[in-house]
């Protein structure tokens, strides 16, 4: 009987998850920067998801799935490419997570000003410290809300506010410092 | 007048990200829009910062999931799913008969088993946590206090039948801090004490429930992650993220060889 009900399960999961798919591929893209490594991901995460369906309460499938796809491609990088985790240089982020034990931080004006192959903003959002990268990410291109992203992020509404509001800031310096804003 | 701006634009400037998200409640959004229109210095700024999003969303690729991704998710999770069914249906010859007539007698009674399997899962998780709750309170968070698996496997030895693998996972982030004696159902279980940063992982041990399916529950604002290894019933209950108790699950079982 228990196959009856994992069948059941899968069909759910199928209706219910697999919609946000691309969603949860495109987050996946921006963290890994890679086609590949974004579709192993998203691949991983979609299993991880369905093995943990039962902790999914009605509501937001969307955020949820998010959420799984940002935590496994985390779980990637660090075994793939532990370089990529480099923390902010200043956040006191109550979560810990996986910032914050490391090293010294970067200072991100200085990472994005020091590129100057970087001059397409899509570049730019790319060689954003992943915090800020997801929270910029998640906003204008998934369209989420503070709460929800708070939510996949992990982080309190507060944090996620002033990750975005450094992430523009260093966009917008690296970008008009580039005299190619009217360019796009 | 002049310092009236000003006044307002210290105000403004700190809420004007929110505004443009949408993330304000209708009366502030009207005193921002009203402040935007006549102020020469937030005005621009809010422009800047509409030109900034519109040139993300303008050059930022739109990515989506590759064709073949999709059926080889589906695929994958039929794989995943049907490893859970039972090794007779899948039998040849009279097995499989046999089976199918004991699938019909489980179908015909199929719903009551299901939900009563459910409740008895709760009732498990809910003794669960009232016990992870009693070792935070108290002061018997552990029996027997070791981060050394020979210190702490054996002292279950003569106090349960059940003998927990009990192994250090500092290198990952969970060190072991011990074990205790508790009870579950009314039955002394042996409690396995991880920590995780501050916050405290209790791993019961009880005997493999019937089905082998992975489960993570929320309840009472507590995770409880349960999976089977062998002979073993493994309820970890934890106050931390529930993402971390799944990578405790994975660190665990990697560990113990699961």
């Amino acid at each position: 009987m228990a196959w009856i009900a994992e069948r059941r399960r899968r069909a759910r999961f199928e209706s219910v998850v697999l919609p946000h798919l691309d969603a949860g591929y495109a987050l996946a893209r921006w963290l890994t920067r890679n086609d590949a490594d974004a579709a192993d991901v998203a691949q991983e995460a979609c299993l991880r998801a369905f093995r943990y369906f039962d902790s999914y309460r009605e509501g937001d499938a969307k955020s949820w799935l998010l959420k799984i796809v940002r935590r496994t491609c985390y779980d990637w990088i660090e075994r793939n490419r532990p370089a990529d985790l480099v923390p902010l240089e200043t956040e006191t982020d109550p979560e810990g997570g996986v910032h914050a034990p490391l090293a010294s931080g970067i200072d991100t004006d200085a990472l994005l000003q020091s590129r100057s192959d970087l001059r397409r903003l899509d570049k730019l959002i790319e060689a954003l410290p992943p915090p800020l990268r997801e929270a910029i990410v998640l906003r204008e291109l998934h369209e989420l809300d503070y709460r929800q992203i708070a939510e996949v992020t992990g982080v309190p509404i507060g944090t996620v506010m002033s990750r975005l509001h450094r992430a523009r800031s260093a966009l917008r310096r690296a970008w008009d410092g580039k005299g190619c804003g009217d360019a796009m | 007048m002049e310092k009236d701006v000003v006044m307002q634009c210290e105000a403004v400037r700190p809420r004007l990200e929110a505004y443009l998200d949408g993330e304000l409640a209708e009366a502030e959004r009207a005193l921002l829009r009203d402040h935007l229109a006549g102020c020469g210095d937030c005005g621009p700024e809010a422009a800047a910062l509409e030109r900034l999003r519109d040139g993300i969303r303008q050059s930022a690729p739109i990515y989506r999931a590759p064709e073949n991704l999709r059926s080889q998710i589906r695929f994958a999770l039929r794989r995943e799913a049907g490893a859970g069914a039972p090794a007779a249906l899948r039998a040849a010859g009279w097995l499989a008969y046999a089976a199918s007539i004991l699938l019909a007698v489980v179908v015909g009674s199929g719903g009551t088993f299901l939900m009563l399997g459910d409740r008895q899962e709760d009732a498990i998780a809910s003794q669960a946590i009232d016990s992870h709750l009693r070792s935070l309170l108290g002061t018997h968070l552990t029996d027997v206090a070791s981060s050394d698996q020979h210190t702490v496997k054996p002292w279950f030895a003569g106090r349960s039948e059940l003998s927990p693998p009990a192994v250090d996972l500092s290198a990952e982030g969970f060190p072991l801090v011990g074990g205790r004696l508790d009870l579950i159902a009314g039955k002394p279980v042996p409690a396995l004490v991880y920590k995780r940063r501050e916050h405290v992982i209790n791993v019961f041990v009880l005997p493999a429930s019937k089905d082998d399916l992975d489960k993570t529950l929320t309840r009472r604002g507590y995770t409880v992650c349960h999976w089977d290894e062998g002979d073993l019933g493994f309820w970890a209950v934890t106050d931390a993220a529930p993402s971390e108790l799944t990578d405790f699950e994975r660190v665990f079982r990697a560990a113990t060889g699961g």
